[in-house]
């Protein structure tokens, strides 16, 4: 057997996950508009806004209309790819990192600051306000794992907590206090200062798109957190304390230090996303987060099946459907409708024995395969 | 300085239950054993379906759609945690998702992106006798759900502690094989746990959309299912402790509102985002300091497989 078939075969249960949440949501749209047309429409209009106005670029050969929708799309797979690998670093050594949002929050906050008020050479300055942010996500979520360590603290109850205190304080107290905007008298002006022109991350089409250095970052981080996980020992010896901390023990692995190295890893990782957010896209932090960019990443990773390529791979896919959501405003389908899909899709994959089942008892019925001996 | 405390006893007493029937179900839930993160979620379609069926049936009918509401996504927690062995964690917070989003959803496509059209709200109830007197009269006029709030956490402990169908519910928590060996179905006690706990978490959302204001609101519950999860913890998974834990928070937000209409300053020396985040620290501080002596259920979020299947 190639590598194909049981790489398909693995991820077989989130493309079905996926394709039923498609279906659920059309029929969704067509039912509560009594219109089968609108809602071709709007997955039209989706998957145009994803991927560009293909139907338009054909017609008029302008370029823009494709390298925009791909920035857009990709901004939002930057953050996704970052959130979801924040998740499922965190579930090598057998932690739920809930945590993503605030850790997110705490980068974006720092990122934001060094943004505006350090004056460092163009080069080095966004590199700096990334680093802080990972440091400040590493320690956010350093504090989950040494409670859970030393207090026996279950990591759900204490992420979630430390998610809101992080909301609470960046947004409730340092964005509307003392980092609120000075530069100028507007008072209509929310968010804090906005960064020096130094500090943005550089886009990559210059005018034709806002497709910015984070992207590639991502696919990077991606690849390297492969690379750690199935090339190191030291990430080998993280796996085998997801898999079992006391054989782990046993075998003489250090588990207090890989639960925080990896947790803090994990931190670092939601961090970058805050930074990539506040110096690719907003150039600030603004009144609020937004949009559940960290609870996003709990999908995304269970949708790419903790995979750090399949997260890549989910965080693409739904970064096109976010993307393409804003052009089904138009339709009057609320822009935020491709995070419906993304719920439903989670929901289906975390009923993934249903799937297991379902799929044995088809393989049952054709011709009977051989069993394909696991590695 | 009493009509100050007068007006932040009213205004705790008109927001908390939501809180407590909330804190109640998640109660109910994970002492059976199943992790419910999807409070938040059951609060907002309870929310939601109570407010668009109070635009056509009397408040008071439209507060049960909206328990159904939270009853049915509950449902579909309960079949896939306990008939699918799913990850518990990751089953609540995926239907939190589809909350969040399908109400959105359904809010643009049938109301206004803002929130439903104004319901009548509630009635508001007097108790006769306590209109005169001061610090008590804050007791009067709020809706039933102010009452029974008031009323449900002792049953329920009640129930939990003293009766033979709340010790199944317990020992099911707690160590579901022995549970299984003295003849108690885990599966068959879990179904109605949990389901009642989003019945529960429905009715709590429902308060917010019937009961505190006259509308559903796109941003409802705005995180009080995750408060109503802080509560539970910090009382202990216990119904009376939650009640409690929930009441504090709930009059702790109330002073906070107070504090900035009518003593401003107070909140430049300390600003509002510390007063936010004080119910999570404190749960933090708590459970650090009870460390693994925490009163969480044994088997809680262990999806149990009986034996010989």
């Amino acid at each position: 057997m190639g590598m194909f078939p049981s790489l398909f075969r693995a991820a077989l249960p989130s493309l079905l996950s996926i394709a039923l949440a498609l279906l659920v949501c059309f029929i969704a749209i067509a039912v509560s508009r009594s219109d089968l047309s609108i809602a071709a429409n709007a997955y039209l209009q989706m998957l145009w806004g994803g991927l560009g106005d293909v139907p338009s670029f054909l017609g008029s050969g302008n370029w823009s209309l494709l390298t925009r929708a791909w920035g857009e799309s990709a901004a939002k797979a930057a953050l996704l790819t970052f959130t979801g690998l924040a998740v499922s670093v965190a579930f090598c050594v057998g932690l739920f990192n809930i945590g993503a949002q605030g850790q997110m929050t705490v980068g974006a906050i720092v990122a934001a600051v060094i943004g505006a008020k350090v004056a460092l050479p163009a080069g080095l300055h966004p590199a700096v306000a990334i680093a802080g942010a990972a440091g400040a996500g590493a320690l956010y979520a350093l504090l989950p794992a040494v409670l859970k360590v030393r207090r026996g603290v279950h990591e759900v109850i204490s992420t979630i907590m430390l998610n809101w205190v992080a909301v609470s304080l960046v947004e409730n107290w340092l964005v509307v206090g003392p980092l609120r905007a000075t530069a100028s008298g507007d008072l209509s002006r929310s968010g804090t200062d906005e960064i020096l022109p130094t500090a943005e991350l550089p886009r990559l089409l210059g005018s034709l798109s806002r497709l910015n250095a984070g992207f590639p970052l991502a696919v990077l981080s991606a690849v390297g957190v492969w690379f750690w996980l199935n090339r190191t020992s030291n990430g080998f010896e993280a796996r085998a304390v997801g898999l079992g901390m006391e054989a782990a023990r046993t075998a003489g692995i250090d588990v207090r230090a890989r639960v925080y190295q990896t947790m803090a890893f994990a931190g670092a990782l939601a961090g970058i996303a805050g930074a990539v957010w506040v110096l690719g896209t907003e150039y600030k932090f603004p009144a609020t987060l937004g949009a559940p960019y960290g609870f996003d990443g709990i999908a995304i990773s269970l949708i790419g099946q903790n995979h750090p390529l399949g997260v890549g791979a989910a965080a693409i896919f739904f970064g096109v459907l976010r993307a393409g959501g804003t052009r089904m405003q138009l339709l009057g389908v609320h822009k935020s409708f491709p995070e419906l899909i993304q719920g439903l899709a989670l929901l289906f994959v975390a009923g993934r024995l249903i799937w297991d089942s379902v799929l044995r008892r088809s393989a049952k019925r054709a011709v009977p395969m051989a069993e394909v001996p696991r590695a | 300085m009493l009509e100050v405390i007068e007006a932040i006893l009213f205004s705790t007493l008109d927001y908390a239950p939501a809180l407590i029937f909330a804190a109640l179900g998640a109660v109910l839930s994970e002492r059976s054993g199943i992790v419910n993160i999807g409070v938040e979620g059951m609060m907002r379609v309870g929310a939601f379906a109570a407010a668009v069926a109070a635009l056509v049936v009397p408040t008071g009918a439209a507060v049960g759609a909206g328990m159904l509401a939270g009853a049915a996504l509950a449902s579909i927690h309960a079949y896939l945690s306990i008939r699918w062995r799913s990850d518990q964690v990751v089953s609540g917070m995926a239907l939190n998702l589809v909350a969040l989003a399908g109400v959105t959803f359904l809010l643009e496509t049938r109301y206004s992106p803002t929130g439903t059209p104004p319901i009548a709200q509630l009635q508001r109830w007097t108790v006769g006798g306590i209109d005169g007197v001061p610090l008590l009269r804050a007791l009067s006029g709020h809706s039933a759900m102010t009452y029974l709030a008031l009323v449900v956490p002792a049953v329920f402990h009640l129930a939990l502690f003293r009766t033979a169908a709340g010790l199944r519910i317990r020992a099911v928590g707690e160590k579901p094989l022995a549970a299984t060996t003295l003849g108690i179905s885990v599966s068959r006690l879990r179904y109605p746990t949990v389901i009642g706990g989003g019945l529960l978490a429905g009715l709590g959302g429902a308060a917010l959309s019937t009961a505190t204001l006259d509308r559903f609101e796109q941003h409802m519950p705005a995180g009080l299912g995750f408060i109503a999860l802080a509560a539970m913890v910090f009382g202990r998974w216990t119904p009376l402790g939650a009640f409690g834990a929930a009441a504090f928070f709930a009059g702790g937000n109330a002073l906070r509102i107070g504090l900035a209409s009518s003593v401003p300053r107070v909140l430049e020396i300390v600003p509002q985002g510390f007063l936010l985040a004080l119910p999570y620290l404190l749960t933090l501080l708590v459970l650090a300091a009870q460390g693994t002596k925490s009163r969480a259920p044994a088997s809680l979020g262990i999806p149990f497989e009986a034996e010989g299947k």
